[in-house]
């Protein structure tokens, strides 16, 4: 544009017969022939540049037309003995980066109101440590690192480092899985969450409610883990058939307060099995059952059930065993889940203790024998009635069931009395890597000692999780 | 004891009816890569189709019975591009599949082996769902598929060299077809150069750049994000100065967005098959293209 207004002024300038009779005209030829020569050597250096792209364009647009055609030459029909690789179309880096694991963070807070203190206990089962109840007010929940990556041709690694809100940090899980065992075999070792029931291995940023089941914490510490070795196989069957087991150092007893156990050898067992596949196109279900067993050791572990009532260190030592059901059965219109589905959940733990009960109070201490059978269940419903917005109901209940203390009756008097809540959800998720939560709970945990009644607790939250990095895969 | 022996022999029952008379057994994540598998392998392999074209692939997820199709697969064919990121991943190490692993010729991601368009150079995930390798729908590129039928005989005889010989043959027959029928399409296709369209999300972008067609915009404010208001109110705007002659949708989309804009700038919306199965005239890779080209024809003589 500028060239052509400069050559219109050189045209204008010459062609003025008026600036032709001016005294000072050589002086402006000269003027302009300069401003013209600097121009046309600037318009030169810009039209090579121009060549210079253009021809490299040809060249690359050469080299892709060769590219393209070697590629073809490679898909034809006479390939077989022609062994040329396929073309890698986008080029990988091959940088150091390439190998770095695969990397999400979790961030996840809420915001609670509750009537009664959120730190008290479920009467007569005291939450196994280790769980997470969301606190008062505006709170930070833990923040989730997950990083994994192929080790080589035959493992993979996997780590999921919890930052809680209190400035700790726990490895949640750290473990090394085989990839190429084969014949349906995987053996995975490590610190792992427990492949026993249908939540218990779900990480909390994948729960459909602010909270876990109320079984879970009474019973499994929310998530039951251990360090140890899993075995799994899964069946060569066109239906999902899948056994595990597992053997442990029994690091946590659930039950046990979160204590961690100095123990030599296995004292902890745990056996599931898993049935599960597609009911048409729209539905899918998996059911399946397990088994806990778990060894005090010779020292026992604090009791706490019972401390709640005598303020005193109780100890338990003995076997605890825990067995399971599970099922889960999704639904969506042509199994497309994008804009409307279902999925409902429930699980059912039976939970005994056989063993030895120490009463400990100053001065005292005594010993007989313990046996109790409690249970506990939950069910929940989940809806996605529109795309990003989903509704669900969770009822939670524990049995106190059947505890016989012998002795010890006559020191303590195990409460009558089965906890139970419930639960409803909304929760609105603008893509796969944002949630956010609004949920009321009517929790029916505790026992008013003077009346024997609950005491009802309204509990409201709003939570949000963000998943940041890489895109995780989820379980059914 | 009478129970787990019956529950045994059932088992072992249902054993035998996988084990069919094919001498492969391939798992293959859509079902264009089943219709592949059918012309290049033909009987020599049994096929299973994990999802179906009425499933919005970016969201299947990893259900017990992909589970059990991965533990006795031979081998696994999957589009890649992080298509299957949110579910292969699982099944994949909850399988105990040693062949179906990443460095196996039982694992193929056809995405690695052709050319991709719409790779973007920069991702944010504030962009939306973006795949950084580009747009993965690569079902709808005739020159895509070619290669890729290419690299699944290679593995076919890498896993079954027994067959190499049919493999082949097939391999040269598929091309040949499908060489003419790339040269029919561009043909029956002409009219469709230059037509301007909207679609729902980008899968179709493939099959619009080979016909010379031109997306003006898509349904979706970002990818992945279902369609706003806002943003549909803007595509009536963009009407004025960029108008468009067709909004195309695939199968397992809601047709809404699509007719309300349909509505509202009175330009035809119509359904396309996203892959093989998503409509009646889509029974295999050949006639999906013979359908979805069809299509559009019909509403461009409307």
């Amino acid at each position: 544009m500028r060239h052509k207004l400069i050559a219109a002024a050189v045209a204008m300038a010459c062609a003025s017969p008026a600036l032709a009779q001016n005294a000072g005209l050589d002086q402006i030829r000269r003027d302009i022939e300069d401003l013209r020569s600097s121009y046309e050597s600037r318009i030169k250096a810009l039209e090579d540049k121009l060549k210079a792209a253009e021809a490299s364009a040809t060249q690359a647009q050469a080299s892709a037309a060769q590219a393209e055609a070697s590629a073809a030459k490679a898909a034809t029909a006479e390939t077989g003995s022609d062994t040329t690789p396929a073309p890698q179309a986008a080029a990988q880096t091959a940088s150091q980066s390439a190998f770095n694991p695969a990397l999400s963070l979790i961030l996840n807070g809420t915001w609670g109101r509750f009537g009664d203190d959120p730190t008290s206990r479920i009467t007569g089962f005291a939450p196994a440590g280790g769980e997470v109840s969301p606190g008062r007010g505006a709170s930070l929940g833990e923040s989730e690192l997950f990083l994994t990556s192929s080790v080589d041709p035959y493992f993979r690694g996997s780590l999921l480092v919890a930052l809680t809100p209190d400035n700790t940090v726990s490895v949640e899980e750290a473990y090394a899985e085989t990839t190429a065992l084969g014949q349906g075999f995987t053996i995975k070792a490590g610190r792992f969450f427990s492949g026993l029931g249908y939540l218990n291995a779900v990480h909390l940023h994948a729960w459909d409610f602010v909270d876990a089941s109320l079984v879970q914490r009474a019973f499994l510490g929310t998530n039951y883990g251990d360090d140890g070795v899993q075995v799994r196989w899964v069946a060569p069957l066109p239906v999902l058939l899948q056994f595990g087991a597992e053997v442990g150092r029994g690091r946590e007893f659930p039950g046990a307060g979160g204590v961690v156990r100095n123990q030599n050898g296995a004292e902890s067992r745990a056996f599931f099995v898993k049935l599960g596949g597609d009911i048409g196109t729209s539905g899918s279900y998996q059911v399946g059952a397990s088994h806990l067993e778990q060894r005090s050791g010779a020292n026992g572990v604090a009791f706490l059930d019972y401390n709640d009532l005598s303020g005193l260190n109780n100890l338990f030592s003995g076997r605890q065993r825990i067995n399971g059901v599970d099922m889960v059965y999704k639904w969506a219109p042509d199994g497309n889940p994008t804009y409307r589905n279902f999925k409902f959940a429930a699980e059912w733990y039976q939970r005994r203790y056989d063993g030895d009960f120490t009463f400990d109070t100053a001065g005292f201490a005594a010993t007989d024998a313990l046996s109790a059978r409690q249970s506990g269940w939950y069910a929940q419903a989940i809806y996605q009635f529109l795309p990003y917005w989903r509704v669900g109901a969770r009822y939670d209940r524990l049995s106190a069931g059947s505890v016989a203390l012998n002795a010890n009756a006559a020191n303590l008097t195990p409460p009558e009395f089965d906890p139970k809540r419930y639960s409803l959800m909304v929760d609105w998720n603008p893509s796969e890597f944002s949630r956010i939560r609004l949920q009321y709970s009517r929790d029916l945990t505790r026992q008013d000692i003077a009346t024997g009644l609950a005491i009802a607790d309204n509990q409201l939250f709003l939570q949000y999780i963000f998943s940041l990095g890489a895109h995780g895969a989820h379980q059914f | 004891m009478k129970t787990p022996i019956n529950l045994v022999g059932a088992a072992v029952l249902l054993l035998a009816a996988t084990v069919s008379h094919a001498a492969i057994q391939v798992f293959a994540c859509s079902p264009e890569w089943g219709s592949l598998v059918t012309e290049i392998a033909g009987p020599r392999a049994s096929i299973f189709v994990a999802t179906t074209a009425m499933q919005d692939v970016h969201r299947i997820q990893a259900r017990p019975s992909l589970i059990a199709r991965a533990r006795t697969a031979d081998l696994i064919v999957c589009t890649g591009a992080e298509l299957e990121v949110g579910w292969m991943p699982l099944v994949r190490s909850q399988a105990g599949n040693d062949r179906i692993q990443p460095g196996k010729p039982g694992w193929l991601e056809v995405a690695n082996v052709v050319p991709r368009i719409e790779v973007p150079t920069s991702v944010d995930r504030a962009m939306g769902d973006v795949h950084p390798m580009g747009n993965p729908h690569i079902q709808f590129g005739p020159k895509q598929i070619r290669l890729a039928a290419g690299e699944l005989s290679r593995r076919l005889i890498s896993i079954d060299p027994a067959g190499a010989a049919d493999y082949k043959t097939r391999l040269a027959d598929f091309t040949r077809r499908w060489d003419d029928a790339t040269d029919r399409w561009m043909r029956d296709g002409a009219p469709l150069k230059g037509v301007t369209v909207i679609q729902h999300h980008k899968n179709f972008s493939y099959l619009f750049d080979f016909l010379g067609m031109r997306q003006v915009s898509s349904l979706e404010p970002k990818p992945g994000v279902e369609p706003t208001s806002a943003h549909l109110r803007d595509l009536v705007e963009n009407q004025k100065t960029d108008p468009v002659r067709m909004i195309v949708r695939a199968s397992y989309q809601s047709p809404d967005a699509s007719e309300w804009l349909a509505q509202h700038i009175s330009v035809p919306a119509l359904m396309l098959p996203a892959t093989v199965g998503g409509s009646d005239g889509a029974t295999n890779l050949f006639t999906l293209f013979d359908d979805c080209i069809r299509r559009m024809l019909s509403v461009l003589e409307s």
